[in-house]
């Protein structure tokens, strides 16, 4: 039982209303939705992309020189915004990146970041010329465009080395978490 | 690769001029194919011309 609001091509609006106090938005004939019962912004789920990706092949970075990641493989890729290590939703809002790279060898020094639209946006954990440290992460927000802005993870390591192409180990996810 | 052929040019240079975030001189590679860049030089020392780089060898 709801009160029901539908967009039809042939009708336009029409709605349908009953004693339940739920709401529901219909478009077409065959996707409903109900309008949560919540104070403030309501968000409906649908069209929120989210990609998750890893290295298809171990990557080699040069000492110190903040490089672009490499994730030819995806584990998911909702909206089929993810490609060429590059992230360039279709949506417009408000994104949650994150990312972790995992050295090969031993490891005391180096940043993670996002960059966006070829331009460093946020760098992640960082360490310096330390010992028995954990390899960098980091996760931001980030608000897209949904036509032009594109996002790439970086890594560098003071030591130059390769990258595990494990999914577990390197990797790059992102989710819309708020429209424009 | 281009850190070790600066290295070579000045061997001066330490770690803490190459620091990621703290560093007067930064490298960059956008995996385009391209290789290794110099993104930023302010160090005090004159940014190598791309002659000096290629004349380096063994680096």
């Amino acid at each position: 039982m709801a009160s029901i609001i539908t967009a039809t091509v042939s009708s336009g609006l029409t709605q349908q209303a009953d004693n339940s106090g739920v709401l529901q938005l219909a478009s077409g004939t065959g996707n409903l939705v109900t309008v949560p019962s919540v104070t403030g912004t309501a968000m409906v789920s649908g069209n929120m992309p989210a990609f998750s990706a890893y290295p298809s092949v171990a990557q080699t970075l040069s000492s110190s020189t903040i490089t672009k990641i490499l994730f030819g493989t995806e584990e998911f890729d909702t909206n089929n915004n993810f490609a060429n290590s590059t992230f360039t939703p279709t949506v417009a809002g408000y994104y949650q990146v994150q990312g972790h790279i995992q050295p090969d060898a031993s490891y005391s020094a180096g940043v993670v970041a996002i960059y966006k639209n070829g331009s460093l946006y946020k760098y992640g954990s960082y360490n310096a010329n330390a010992t028995g440290v954990a390899p960098p992460s980091m996760s931001c927000l980030v608000y897209c465009n949904g036509t032009t802005d594109y996002i790439e993870f970086y890594a560098s390591v003071q030591t130059g080395q390769s990258l595990s192409a494990s999914s577990t180990f390197t990797w790059f996810q992102g989710c819309m978490v708020r429209g424009a | 690769m281009l850190y070790e052929k600066i290295k070579t040019l000045y061997p001066e240079l330490t770690a803490e001029d190459f620091d990621f975030i703290k560093g007067t001189i930064l490298l960059q590679n956008d995996s385009d194919g391209k290789g290794d860049y110099i993104a930023k030089w302010e160090h005090s020392l004159p940014r190598p011309t791309q002659e000096q780089l290629d004349a380096v060898t063994g680096a």
